[in-house]
């Protein structure tokens, strides 16, 4: 495994394949999880017994940190967060973590604001409002 | 962190199933082979959900399997030095706390935990500031920083620090 020594998702070292990879919030991949579960549901009667470990420890795991329940909201999460010409990795740690200030969000994505991006405060500020909106009136 | 990707792998199908349901079983075998896996390189497999491609089969030498080749997509799960997410705490002892963020186990030793919390044994063993005020205990949420990753041949296993900014205890389940 080339490269794994310098991986670090403070400054999106994680790997070419990850980097270019749709990368999803857990509100998304509850809805991902909570749809194929009930499929499962349709065609079998305990689909507990079907499904893997992995698989129902990440539903429990998404559907307990999830911040948006509501479909229509956590498409509205992306669009507004994909207006920022921010990295999916990058995305996905805000719409997960929601920080609440400025200087939060860059201890949580430290990435925004190095070297040669246009993420000055005040945009990232903005970036926070709109997402806390969402919030407020799902 | 949650990824959407396409994997490739060559599925060997017995003869017996060659038909009409041919792609149908094909499928089903890879569900059963691949989800709830875990590889070094790709992370934690939850879920397929769904197939891009099957290639055009080739018999194997002497068994009469064929081997297809299957582009998939499928949701993994794959953390990274580095990255900050939210678990839920499994188990304290006195050399610290182990947390689970889907299927993967984070450990937090007692050195990477803010100095101002004390371990309290007890049937509820857990770390607690001087004043109380903040508690991490089995069910707790917390924010955690992962720093180092262990990956085996079916598991990765992680240590976390929660002595950083804006790190530490989200949601006390005593409170609730």
């Amino acid at each position: 495994m080339s490269g794994e020594e310098e991986e670090n998702a403070a400054e999106l070292k994680i790997g070419e394949e990850f980097l270019k990879a749709k990368c999803l919030m857990n509100c998304e991949v509850s809805l991902i999880l909570e749809h194929k579960f009930e499929q499962l549901q349709q065609t079998s009667d305990d689909p507990m017994n079907q499904v893997s470990q992995v698989f129902e420890k990440s539903l429990q795991y998404v559907k307990r940190f999830s911040r948006y329940k509501n479909p229509d909201a956590v498409r509205q999460v992306r669009e507004i967060l994909s207006r920022y010409q921010l990295a999916e990795f990058e995305l996905c740690v805000l719409g997960n973590l929601c920080p609440e200030t400025v200087e939060e969000a860059i201890a949580m994505v430290p990435s925004i604001k190095t070297k040669g991006r246009a993420h000055d405060d005040e945009a990232i500020e903005k970036m926070l409002n709109d997402l806390s909106l969402i919030k407020k009136f799902e | 962190m949650f990824f959407h990707i396409v994997l490739e792998r060559n599925m060997q199908l017995h003869p017996r199933h060659f038909g009409r349901n041919l792609r149908e079983h094909l499928v089903t075998k890879l569900m059963k082979d691949v989800e709830g896996t875990c590889s070094g390189r790709h992370g934690f497999v939850v879920a397929i959900t769904g197939v891009d491609s099957i290639g055009k089969g080739l018999i194997r030498d002497g068994t009469g399997f064929v081997t297809f080749p299957v582009k998939y997509q499928c949701v993994v799960f794959r953390p990274f030095k580095g990255e900050i997410l939210e678990a839920v705490v499994t188990m304290v002892n006195k050399m610290g706390f182990f947390a689970e963020a889907g299927p993967v186990q984070i450990f937090v030793s007692n050195h990477l935990i803010p100095d101002d919390m004390e371990f309290q044994s007890g049937d509820m063993p857990n770390y607690t500031t001087s004043d109380g005020s903040v508690k991490i205990q089995k069910d707790s949420e917390v924010r955690l920083k992962i720093i180092g990753t262990r990956v085996d041949a079916t598991e990765i296993f992680c240590i976390g620090t929660i002595k950083d900014d804006f790190l530490g205890v989200i949601n006390d389940p005593t409170t609730l």
